[in-house]
């Protein structure tokens, strides 16, 4: 291939010259796009730096000196796929998660004060109106709750049924728990995902569904309250309830923001508002992520083997306090400030 | 960055083009994936995952070495796992792509020239909820929604598909809270330089400035795909005649050429007609077509729709 023979064109010389660097670029690529660029040797790793700039180099030579379409297509390509890999994402999972609870989430959640706002008075304002309502026409409650929901739990059923759902075995023996609680877990992921998510079109779809879950936690509570038993529903729903719900409200007040970037987007275009809120967002539904798992844990485990409803209050708002304790005193460091 | 399409005519299929500027200050190009492919692959991950999950509970239900409450608890989470969390870690994996991508040849990159982040990935795949899992179970259910929740279903799913086909980029829902997009994920063939093979100048043809500066850029790289490709056959034979009849007549060209000597009268052509127009470059002559002179050229022939003007 050295045959440079001075007829030779300026631009076949010039690919002569470079052909086995961009060879190199190529093997490198391929290997690091197999196996990840951890399967490089030190060396290698270091030539895919310097071939990778080289290549980039010929690229923009090429396209003012050559005519060659097949020479210039390949470089395009070849950079393209360089960049790729050059440019892929380096950081470990363990530094994403520990960065994400010890300063995203916590920062994210108290930029959010309007959106979390809209989430939680969504789910008060439901469960006001679903007890009202309920007071009004009981009927209301096959309208609200599902029947599989409400599980013989409606208001006809006598007090004694309703006490025996609270405090006895709930028919679900001990071993089954653990499907249950992973059944709670996805299902109410999901519908917090859902939640979220439909947040773009305007927040309204969040804020329905999260009213709507209102309804039915204030209808299943009139039903309780109307046979004595507030106070141990209260206690009964608290255990979980408090994160549980909350984590819902939080999904809604993801959605909130996604939607209030397209409703009031300020200086910024809607697609960038979008992308800069949207960043906020995505950490607060992870957020309500974890504390739906920690809900089932205790929905599965705990609620069924703790028995008191003093103890039951006492587990299930100390943990709603720690939840509040950690998003409000973390990632408040020297930086955070000047954000 | 910017995302004007080459100002140019281009030889290869017309396909959209993103131009990004990495921060070596190249701007290279990547080519937006059709919908086609991108639906593909979603169907190909959907499949995947699910015939998946179903293999391994068959293979907990026949091993039977768990307990019931357990099989089924796995199962649950697994069918859990294969809706959002899947496409997020593979996305993450690698590195924008996941099993269905894989096989599309397609994959996801971030619409500003760096690199791509968790965030992104999370955001992008967990719109999906909206854009793809959910209205595809509800029409399945249909039936039972009644006419008021069947007609919002369609419309929300009107709604999501045409969102892709609103931007030039081809981005739905999930990519625009993100800011990625979806590309080709570019393969490398080097073909051999056509000059390189005869090096030496064809001295039965001789060409004159004259002769040259008729064509510009477009016309030699279609010359350029023609002798690469040649049709095969006789086919070929009345396209190499035809090709080099246009040629002798456009740039006036006295001498005679045998039919048998038309390939190599063409790559004389093409070689001398590079070498030409590569001179010009250096002095900045950059000659796109044969327009060149006149300056009255369809510079730009990609058509611009009302409805995609940004």
């Amino acid at each position: 291939m050295t045959a440079q023979s001075p007829d030779q064109l300026r631009s076949a010389r010039f690919r002569m010259e470079r052909e086995p660097s961009w060879k190199r670029l190529e093997v490198l690529v391929a290997r690091a796009d197999k196996a990840g660029v951890k399967s490089l040797s030190y060396d290698e790793a270091r030539d895919l730096a310097t071939t990778y700039r080289q290549a980039m180099n010929s690229l923009s030579v090429a396209r003012d000196i050559s005519l060659d379409l097949a020479l210039v297509t390949y470089l395009e390509q070849l950079c393209s796929r360089a960049y790729l890999v050059v440019y892929a994402p380096q950081e470990s999972i363990r530094g994403l998660v520990s960065r994400l609870l010890t300063t995203g989430i916590p920062r994210a959640v108290r930029r959010s004060a309007l959106p979390l706002l809209i989430g939680f008075v969504a789910m008060f304002l439901g469960a006001v109106a679903g007890y009202l309502l309920y007071f009004q026409d009981p009927s209301w409650y096959f309208t609200f709750v599902p029947p599989d929901t409400a599980d013989g739990r409606t208001p006809a059923a006598s007090a004694d049924y309703l006490r025996s759902t609270l405090y006895g075995d709930e028919g679900a023996p001990h071993d089954a728990l653990g499907a249950f609680a992973s059944y709670l877990f996805s299902h109410n992921t999901q519908i917090a995902i859902l939640v979220f998510a439909l947040g773009i079109f305007l927040s309204v779809p969040s804020f329905l569904l999260t009213f709507y879950n209102g309804l039915l936690i204030g209808a299943f509570f009139a039903t309780f309250a109307e046979k004595g038993l507030a106070y141990d529903l209260f206690a009964w729903l608290s255990i979980h309830g408090v994160t549980e719900l909350s984590a819902i409200c939080i999904a809604c007040a993801g959605g909130a923001r996604l939607g209030l970037a397209l409703l009031l987007p300020g200086q910024m275009t809607r697609r960038d508002a979008l992308r800069h809120h949207g960043r906020d967002a995505v950490k607060l539904i992870v957020l309500a992520g974890i504390m739906l798992v920690v809900a089932a844990l205790i929905e599965g485990f705990l609620r069924q083997i703790v028995q008191s409803p003093e103890l039951r209050l006492t587990i299930g708002w100390g943990i709603g306090a720690a939840w509040l304790a950690w998003l409000l005193l973390s990632g408040r460091d020297k930086g955070a400030g000047l954000r | 960055m910017t995302t004007t399409p080459a100002p140019y005519r281009d030889i290869v299929p017309k396909r959209r083009v993103e131009r990004l500027l990495p921060p070596e200050g190249v701007p290279i190009n990547f080519y937006i994936a059709s919908v086609g492919a991108r639906l593909g692959a979603q169907i190909m991950d959907v499949l995947i995952t699910y015939i998946g999950v179903l293999l391994v509970a068959f293979g907990l239900f026949w091993l039977d070495v768990l307990p019931m409450t357990a099989t089924f608890s796995l199962i649950i989470i697994l069918f859990f796992l294969v809706r959002i969390p899947y496409y997020i870690l593979a996305e993450l994996v690698w590195n924008g792509r996941t099993l269905g991508k894989r096989i599309a040849r397609i994959r996801v990159i971030s619409a500003d020239g760096r690199r791509l982040t968790p965030h992104q990935i999370t955001a992008r795949n967990l719109m999906k909820e909206v854009e793809f899992f959910t209205p595809v179970l509800m029409l399945f259910t249909v039936d039972d929604l009644g006419l008021a929740l069947g007609l919002i279903t369609t419309v929300w799913v009107l709604g999501v598909l045409i969102v892709p086909f609103t931007n030039r980029r081809r981005q739905r829902l999930g990519d625009l809270v993100a800011g990625t997009i979806v590309v080709e994920n570019p393969k490398t063939v080097l073909l051999g330089d056509l000059v390189a093979k005869a090096p030496a100048r064809d001295t039965r043809f001789e060409f004159l400035p004259v002769h040259l500066d008729v064509y510009g850029r477009y016309e030699l790289q279609t010359l350029e795909a023609i002798l690469r490709d040649p049709t095969k056959g006789p086919a070929g034979e009345v396209e190499l005649a035809r090709v080099t009849d246009a040629i002798i007549r456009k740039i006036a060209y006295a001498p005679k050429v045998a039919p048998n000597d038309r390939r190599d009268f063409l790559m004389a052509f093409y070689r001398a007609q590079r070498e030409h127009l590569e001179n010009r470059r250096l002095f900045g002559d950059r000659r796109e077509d044969k327009f060149h002179k006149t300056g009255d050229a369809p510079a730009v022939v990609g058509k611009k729709r009302w409805w995609r003007r940004r």
